[in-house]
């Protein structure tokens, strides 16, 4: 039998399915590996040993991937009885334990993967690095000095080092995409509105955050997508459902597709490192080898300023609106004491937005979106090229360092962040590295709702430039 | 002259069969407009010669070509067009569209020739038509008496027969009320039934839906047919039906669960004997029809605290148009400009914090998956009185030295309304009624969302058990 670390959720669930293995045998492999990486990575925080044990004892679900271990982020989703301390001090010192279940959740256990434990997150998901004060920093397995990337960075982290295959992730900014980048993993955003954040939650941070997992392979994404995707009972909106499984698209011919091809920031606020820009311009020339039509152009609402002002209003509303369920867990008001001084300055300045400020904000970023989208409408794009981030992987504490004040983000979300607001679907396809052999990702970006064809053109990269051959430094 | 009780079915139909042209449809809208609005005061701006010269030219070829329309001066923009959303300030300012959105435009593709705007309530916000900018529409049934709000200069044109269909929206019961005061069929549609765009405000996304009041159940099937869908950057889409809705009636409706509510959950004051009355005389009705009516209803529905929730909501939402209209315009609104009730609602939401706005918001879609899990465990339809009175006098809502507790007698008059606004779920209002006083008196069914083709279903089946189509106003052309 092949080392189920190497192998995708698809290829070790069908270790299970044909006897080759079992489920007792994989998880036991993936605790194995946790327990062996984890001193060097910091990727999980909350091992789930037991619980983990227990499911498969009472017996598995028969799904898709029964036994087959996975592991979820300490935040975007709860799972009862497991802690949810969201890379938060007060919560870990509180020993908060979670009293409902996510719905994307029991959709991965209801499809037979095995929660084996919980990933660490920067604070409340607000960093696209994971170096949370409470938990201290994860390490990318390519390189431990640097920066696994963030939100699901210890998710990321987890995955490359093949601890896991499948690690569940959320992206408000680019959280599923970074870490994917940094990691050399594949990261779908879905649309908003493609996978309930219920029966707990109706939307996060106004729309922006959407929830999937970030993988080795894209027809794991793809097929977890099919199991996670749909509207549930009472959801405030979802995405017009696929005229097929997204499992379908792996392998269907793309046809030409119409790509535009950026690799400067939008609003010029950040300098784009030439190794980020030649990974892109490699990523255009694979494209055209494909047969697809890559053209200099980017949806001019790009360099529009309003994204970046309402995108902060609602982020900052929304810390603070989740700060209040905060204080209703810890059972008290929060202080400066209770989080990270980056997190306490965005609390206080949060509190001036008055909601008509707040609705004025969303407006205005709904109209953002509406000229953005256009670009792919109206002037008959498929899909927008742009690097995932603009810097290669930074070295840890880079990104934290008080002294910049948080002027160091901007690199690694000025791409990303944009397809939040307008809800579109995502992507960071690992085809590239740095000379220093770090992984470098391209972002795809597809019309509203059109996860087909990112995936139909993932899986076309993949097969066309596969990577699943490269291993990083720390791996099992 | 063309018979003007025919609904827009039968007046597309004489257009299409060459029996009328569309210009001999306009010019007989527009005489009863101009017979009927001195006393009824519906239409505020006459749109008469646009409306003539469309009808002489290419009118586009859709199922209501040569149909004359009101639309209500609140939303519905049409180029050009004056859009005063019953505001002195936006009256003294002369102000025109400056682009036509895209419900008017669905609208206009349709074939439907526009005569008019209809008066409405200053920014929609109380349940009576009578704003100072504009004066009161008056109800053909009794006009001392509202035609409900916000979009009663619709229902009034409709009733007495001005014209067929009358453009309308509903945030907390603006298509319904009116509906229920006037004698019209009014159905306020799922969320994101009907697209928002271009003027989006995120009340839209949450709390109203665009259609229109008419007098038969297959008009406002057909309407609903040519608005429904999404446009580009409407980001909540209810699911697309399984077949056109005018299909919906005279479908068989099968054997319907349904719940009936005839108390106030809201606990905003007791509910009148007559509206009890039409809701149960309804569920007899339903009953011998086949369908099982229980006493029983979403207990989440049952929680006094919604009041709140739905206030901070309409209240942030207020400022933010408050202060668009003022950079629309390029000048500061001060207390002369708007009513008193709109600027004690803009004081009291200008001290809304963005957490409490969005705890508002999730409350209320925290209430729309309560009741959504309530259908999902048996129930088809929920059965309500559409208000809590009958149509009450005008004036009855005007306490110029204390202008809220106007705004709080009004929850009496609408404990029912706002909560399909709160579920986003579609819920109508058809009118199977009439008290002992000749007044129209509602009853309203809800569903599940996403579901409009039970209520077309079951409303086509109640009108044809019941019709209501020889009530006459005493206002009529």
């Amino acid at each position: 039998m092949t080392d189920p670390s190497l192998l995708d959720a698809t290829a070790q669930a069908a270790l299970v399915r044909t006897g080759e293995t079992s489920a007792a045998e994989l998880v036991e492999g993936a605790i194995g590996r946790i327990e062996k990486l984890n001193g060097e990575l910091n990727a999980v925080v909350h091992p789930l040993y037991e619980r983990a044990r227990e499911v498969v004892a009472r017996g598995l679900p028969n799904g898709p991937y029964t036994g087959v271990p996975i592991v979820v982020k300490d935040f975007d989703g709860t799972l009862a009885g497991a802690p949810y301390h969201a890379g938060n001090e007060a919560l870990k010192e509180a020993k908060h334990v979670a009293t409902t279940t996510s719905s994307l959740f029991r959709k991965l256990e209801g499809a037979g993967f095995v929660i084996v434990g919980k990933a660490n997150t920067p604070e409340f998901g607000l960093m696209p690095t994971t170096e949370p004060q409470a938990y201290g920093p994860t390490h990318n397995p390519w390189d431990l000095s640097r920066s696994s990337g963030g939100s699901s960075g210890g998710s990321a982290a987890a995955v490359a080092s093949g601890m896991v295959p499948v690690a569940h992730a959320g992206d408000g900014g680019g959280s599923i995409r970074v870490p994917a980048s940094m990691c050399g993993l594949f990261g779908l955003k879905p649309s908003r509105g493609r996978i309930s954040l219920g029966p707990d939650e109706h939307e996060s941070w106004a729309g922006l955050v959407v929830r999937h997992v970030v993988t080795r392979t894209v027809r794991d994404s793809a097929a977890v997508l099919d199991v996670l995707q749909g509207y549930m009972t009472g959801d405030w909106y979802t995405a017009p459902p696929p005229a097929r499984a997204y499992t379908g698209e792996l392998g269907a011919p793309a046809g030409t597709l119409r790509v535009g091809l950026l690799t400067s920031a939008p609003l010029g606020l950040a300098t784009v490192d030439a190794e980020c820009v030649a990974a892109t311009e490699e990523t255009a020339r694979l494209l055209e080898s494909l047969g697809h039509i890559v053209v200099e152009a980017a949806p001019p609402a790009l360099d529009d300023a309003t994204l970046l002002e309402t995108f902060t209003t609602v982020m900052l509303a929304s810390l603070r609106a989740d700060l209040a369920t905060v204080e209703s867990e810890i059972g008290r008001p929060v202080t400066a004491a209770d989080m990270e001084p980056s997190t306490w300055a965005s609390y206080e300045a949060a509190g001036a937005i008055d909601a008509g400020a707040y609705v004025a904000a969303l407006t205005k970023m709904q109209s953002w979106a509406r000229h953005a989208i256009a670009w792919w409408l109206d002037d008959g794009f498929d899909l927008l090229l742009t690097p995932t981030l603009c810097e290669p992987p930074p070295v840890l504490g880079d990104l934290t360092d008080p002294e910049t004040g948080g002027g160091r983000l901007l690199p690694f979300v000025l791409f990303t962040a944009p397809f939040n607001v307008t809800g579109q679907p995502a992507m960071s396809v690992p085809l590239t590295t740095s000379a220093s052999g770090l992984p470098i990702g391209s972002q795809l970006v597809a019309a509203p709702y059109r996860e087909d064809t990112l995936i139909r053109v993932a899986s076309q990269l993949e097969q066309a430039r596969p990577w699943s051959d490269r291993r990083p430094a720390v791996h099992a | 002259m063309s018979d003007s009780f025919a609904d827009a079915t039968a007046q597309a139909e004489l257009v299409r069969s060459g029996q009328a042209s569309a210009l001999e449809l306009v010019d007989d809208a527009i005489a009863r407009v101009e017979k009927l609005n001195g006393e009824l005061n519906a239409v505020i701006h006459p749109r008469f010669d646009r409306a003539r010269d469309e009808a002489r030219g290419a009118l586009p070829d859709g199922p209501f070509r040569g149909v004359p329309l009101v639309l209500k001066d609140l939303f519905a923009g049409i180029e050009g067009d004056p859009l005063h959303e019953g505001m002195k300030f936006l009256r003294d300012a002369g102000y025109r569209s400056d682009h036509t959105d895209e419900l008017a435009q669905r609208y206009l593709d349709a074939g439907f020739v526009c005569v008019g705007r209809t008066n409405t309530p200053e920014l929609g916000i109380v349940p009576t038509t009578e704003p100072e900018a504009y004066g009161p529409s008056r109800n053909p049934w009794d006009t001392s008496r509202t035609t409900g709000g916000s979009s009663g200069g619709s229902a009034a044109a409709v009733a007495s027969g001005m014209v067929a269909v009358g453009h309308a929206n509903d945030g907390g019961g603006s298509i319904r009320i009116p509906a229920s005061c006037c004698g019209l069929v009014g159905l306020k549609p799922s969320r994101g039934r009907t697209s928002l765009m271009p003027d989006y405000t995120p009340i839209d996304d949450l709390l109203v839906a665009e259609l229109c009041v008419t007098r038969s159940v297959r008009d406002t099937a057909a309407v609903l047919d040519v608005l429904h869908g999404a446009a580009v950057g409407d980001t909540v889409r209810a699911p697309a039906p399984a077949r056109p809705y005018r299909d919906e009636v005279g479908a068989p409706p099968g054997k319907m669960r349904i719940g009936l509510l005839t108390h106030n959950p809201l606990e905003t004051g007791e509910i009148h004997p007559d509206c009890v009355s039409a809701a149960r005389d309804t569920a007899r009705l339903l009953e011998s029809l086949g369908h099982t009516v229980e006493e029983t209803f979403p207990a989440a529905l049952g929680n006094p605290s919604l009041v709140g929730y739905f206030t901070t909501l309409w209240a942030a939402t207020l400022v933010y148009n408050i202060r668009y209209w003022e950079r629309k315009i390029g000048r500061e609104i001060t207390p002369a400009d708007v009513e008193a009730l709109t600027w004690s609602l803009f004081e009291l939401g200008r001290a809304i914090s963005a957490p409490d706005y969005i705890d508002a918001q999730h409350a209320t879609l925290g209430l729309g998956r309560a009741v959504e899990e309530w259908y999902a465990s048996g129930y088809d339809l929920l059965l309500t009185p559409t208000l809590g009175e009958p149509p009450v006098e005008l004036g009855t809502f005007a306490t110029p030295d204390e202008p809220m507790l106007g705004f709080i007698r009004a929850a009496t008059f609408v404990p029912y309304t706002p909560l399909a606004n709160m579920t986003g779920e579609p819920a109508i209002s058809l009118p199977l009624h009439w008290n002992g006083a000749d007044l129209p008196i509602g009853v309203q069914l809800m569903a599940a969302y996403g579901r409009e083709d039970l209520l077309l279903r079951v409303a086509a089946q109640l009108e044809s058990a019941r019709p209501w189509i020889d009530r006459v106003p005493p206002v009529h052309a």
